[in-house]
């Protein structure tokens, strides 16, 4: 609805498909602006099935995906909390290039911002999602009751 | 390996973008350091998590084209019609009723000027004939009021009959 009131703003520059992509993107990101949810990620309150969906993956060596639907809700419920400690633009970032292989050129384009701003956004986003994860597994292993160390 | 490096590593791109050699250079380090493993293990599961939550499509609600179909007709609509219209669809409640009330006050202002501020004189001394205007008004109708002579006669015509 959105592209088709602003359809006149359209200057035929670019291609239509990236004009309506940031569109969606820019009305994304201001949903999540206006949410302002960037709760700190706890470990207490992480479910017995989200303790062992890390222990399987901590000791799976291969990174493969789940197909199994009770596995996929639960990875999806844990990295809906671990992308919410983010602030929106690095989850966009973080997302476009580590979750949907974009390239930093493609998200500048997208975004409209700098592709070093793009860099930047997305090293930071990188950096916070592994300390966050650190915490959460080393909490999850205690509670799981091995040691981190005898690893 | 120390461990900064590798940390830079693992953040300054996409877990996938890493050679091969440069995963096996942190796997050899990551096997007798624990710091690096930990980083290492978190980056991993992270980039998984992000992988998952992305490859996860999101299927619309299946009235969602209708309703946006619906809302795209009722704009197009909404733009054919003549812009006095519109004004009139959104403001008219406001503009009848305000219409409504000049006309009201129009009606006792000009059609019935005599019922409320007329002849006061006559509306105060009609009203309480006992009233100070009535009193003041009056003065002139001493016709009907007893002069001092019938006021005596009245008052000791009794006695003479006694």
């Amino acid at each position: 609805m959105k592209a088709f009131t602003q359809l006149g703003s359209y200057e035929g520059r670019g291609s239509m498909e990236g004009w309506l992509t940031r569109i969606a993107t820019n009305t994304c990101l201001n949903i999540l602006r206006a949410s302002k949810r960037r709760p700190e990620l706890t470990t207490a309150d992480l479910t017995e099935d989200q303790d062992r969906w890390l222990e399987e993956k901590l000791s799976s060596a291969a990174g493969e995906l789940h197909r199994s639907a009770e596995n996929k809700l639960v990875a999806a419920d844990l990295a809906d909390r671990l992308l919410e400690t983010l602030s929106p633009e690095d989850r966009l970032a973080l997302t476009l290039i580590d979750g949907e292989d974009a390239s930093v050129r493609e998200v500048a384009e997208i975004t409209g911002w700098s592709e070093s701003k793009v860099k930047v956004r997305a090293f930071r986003a990188r950096k916070k999602a592994r300390k966050a994860m650190e915490k959460l597994l080393g909490a999850s292993r205690r509670r799981l009751g091995f040691d981190s160390s005898a690893s | 390996m120390k461990e900064k490096h590798i940390i830079d590593m693992l953040e300054k791109g996409p877990l996938a973008n890493l050679t091969e050699s440069e995963v096996h250079m942190i796997s050899a380090h990551a096997e007798i350091c624990s710091a690096c493993q930990s980083a290492y293990e978190a980056s991993r599961i992270s980039t998984l998590l992000i992988k998952e939550r992305s490859a996860e499509t999101m299927e619309p609600s299946p009235f969602f084209q209708t309703r946006v179909t619906a809302a795209w007709r009722e704009r197009q609509a909404s733009d054919n019609v003549p812009a006095f219209w519109r004004l009139w669809k959104t403001a008219g409640a406001l503009v009848s009723s305000m219409a409504l009330t000049t006309a009201a006050l129009a009606v006792l202002s000009f059609v019935a000027p005599g019922t409320g501020t007329g002849t006061s004189q006559n509306t105060a001394a009609d009203l309480s004939p006992y009233s100070a205007e009535a009193v003041v008004f009056n003065q002139d109708q001493s016709n009907d009021q007893m002069t001092d002579e019938q006021v005596i006669n009245a008052i000791y015509a009794n006695d003479e009959v006694k």
